[in-house]
């Protein structure tokens, strides 16, 4: 299968406003396979915006390279192509927002690489059904709730024809509802219609959706595997700023305190199924 | 000492097709000295209601004061009164602008008139009080620092204010864990050292539980539940659910947990009493 994402020794360094080089990034090989669901977590300063942001050829490496659908992102040429293959969607939604009505919105990508207006109207409407937003083509964007803004930019993306979106910490700005309306989409979207998803977050409960979690710290990988492998390593996560999810304390502590309990949990339902039964009175 | 709303109504845009009420008839008083937690989706008013708490806006009907003092008033005493409540905005890095840390900290301090010496005096204080060292700081440009310092430096700033309340809207926002609890650490260590009253907006159900005595949901706008965090989220689950809110991890393990058989005290509300006890009906110790 086709990498659709791939870094090899990817550096970025930049001067920060006192004039010393940061190493924000320090040799990064990575391959998001096409079809993927990958969560990028990290502590602030971990360097996992910065590594978003070569997904889409924002940033270019300082040393290295970035390939996106086998396009090297160092080449000017290769940009528009890339932006369209890999769409971003950010933190803040009212920062993304550029039309007064929500379908003018989704249009404003493929209108500005000239997509055909009866294909438009057939795209803008894919990608509002898509994120179940259809019913408010018509509706003020600044009115609706952060979740719904959020789905809207997604829409975005797809309406370009992407078919990977990054996106960076999408529910730090939003209520529990907004969060779980964004989870929900992303996983429709990716099991659906096959989208790959590189989706950074703070929020452990959401990378346990994942198919893979990819651990960053100090501009590098720590370590990466399937949710269950890394939100196991407990002490691990805490030394990067991190947390593991309550179950998975839960589990680490009870295992210290001499209690046998199968490796792996992850979730309040596996751990009380790995100790039902086994109270006493 | 306390922040009282009476009977206060808001409507955003009034006379125009966008009119919007954003709160209705909100009567509430906040003492010196709580720490209430402001819960709510978004749109459901709760800024509103924070902004009215501090003069930011005007009640359209009735009146916001703070020790008898109207703070919509446009005398000495009400501006005074304005002043002794402090804000700090969701995403505060976003408001620094100064050149060196010194200088954003001290920007209120100055405008209040003090002198150079008790500037510093403040500023020094503010910058302990977040856990920003002076020597190495002080010189520094805002921009320089990072993510979770930038917001320590900014809140800096509204504590040289010497504020008697403090509104945090968000505090946690876009922050790691590991950065969210030192800027939690601080904001307790003010709480209680200064003995200041907090009034908190989030979104995160687990720092209402974890922090706050007080609890205010807001919906539709109005304040639809005032009660201790941990009252509301056992007995008020499903009034929260329909209210775009959420429950504690720690409310959910407890509940995956009875239905496998654990019969455990209702009161449970933290985390490590809930680990406790389910180390007691292990048989451990």
């Amino acid at each position: 299968m086709e990498p659709v994402i791939e870094t090899k020794g990817l550096k970025h360094v930049y001067i920060d406003s006192d004039n010393n080089p940061v190493t924000a990034l320090d040799g990064i090989d990575l391959q998001i396979m096409s079809g993927e669901f990958v969560a990028v977590i990290g502590a602030n300063g971990s360097g996992k915006s910065t590594l978003a942001r070569h997904f889409n050829a924002l940033l270019l490496p300082s040393e290295g390279s970035v390939n996106v659908h086998g396009l090297d992102t160092l080449d000017e040429n290769n940009l528009w192509q890339i932006r369209q293959d890999t769409g971003m969607v950010f933190q803040n939604p009212d920062n993304q927002i550029v039309a007064a009505v929500v379908e003018e919105d989704v249009a404003f990508g493929p209108e500005n690489i000239g997509v055909p207006t009866e294909e438009l109207k057939q795209r803008v409407e894919d990608a509002l059904r898509a994120v179940d937003m259809l019913d408010y083509r018509e509706h003020a964007p600044h009115l609706l709730s952060g979740g719904q803004k959020q789905r809207v930019a997604i829409a975005g993306t797809l309406a370009l024809g992407s078919r990977c979106i990054v996106l960076d910490e999408p529910t730090a700005m939003l209520d529990p509802k907004g969060r779980k309306e964004i989870l929900s989409t992303v996983r429709k979207l990716n099991r659906e219609q096959h989208i790959t998803v590189v989706y950074i977050t703070h929020f452990m409960t959401e990378a346990m959706q994942a198919d893979r979690v990819i651990v960053m710290g100090d501009g590098r990988i720590k370590f990466q595997g399937t949710p269950r492998d890394v939100f196991s390593r407990v002490e691990e996560l805490e030394k990067l700023g991190l947390e593991a999810p309550l179950a998975a304390k839960f589990a680490f502590e009870l295992r210290k305190s001499g209690v046998k309990l199968p490796q792996g949990i992850i979730t309040n339902e596996e751990l009380a199924e790995a100790l039902a039964g086994t109270f006493c009175a | 000492m306390s922040i009282k709303l009476e009977h206060v109504s808001y409507t955003y845009m009034p006379g125009t097709p966008y009119e919007k009420e954003a709160l209705k008839d909100v009567s509430l008083e906040i003492h010196k000295g709580e720490f209430v937690a402001v819960i709510g989706h978004t749109g459901s008013g709760k800024s509103t209601l924070v902004q009215n708490l501090n003069g930011l806006l005007h009640p359209a009907k009735g009146t916001a004061s703070l020790d008898g003092v109207d703070l919509s008033g446009k005398t000495k005493e009400a501006k005074l009164a304005r002043g002794r409540i402090g804000m700090v905005f969701q995403y505060p890095e976003h408001q620094l602008f100064a050149e060196t840390v010194y200088e954003d900290v001290a920007f209120g301090p100055r405008n209040l008139g003090l002198s150079a010496d008790e500037v510093e005096t403040r500023v020094r204080d503010a910058m302990k009080f977040v856990g920003l060292d002076f020597e190495t700081y002080v010189q520094r440009s805002p921009f320089s620092l990072s993510g979770g310092q930038m917001r320590r430096a900014a809140i800096a700033g509204v504590v040289a204010m010497n504020p008697d309340y403090l509104i945090l809207d968000e505090p946690s926002a876009g922050l790691d864990p590991g950065s969210r609890d030192a800027v939690f650490a601080e904001i307790m260590a003010l709480y209680k050292k200064r003995g200041i009253g907090i009034i908190m907006v989030t979104h995160s159900m687990e720092e209402a539980a974890k922090y706050a005595k007080r609890m205010l949901v807001v919906y539709k706008g109005e304040v639809i539940l005032d009660g201790k965090p941990g009252e509301i989220f056992l007995k008020e689950k499903n009034h929260l659910l329909e209210a775009g809110m959420d429950i504690p991890e720690v409310y959910k393990l407890a509940d995956a947990l009875r239905a496998k058989g654990l019969r455990l005290p209702y009161e449970i509300t933290d985390a490590k009493r809930l680990l406790a006890e389910v180390k007691r009906r292990k048989g451990l110790k």
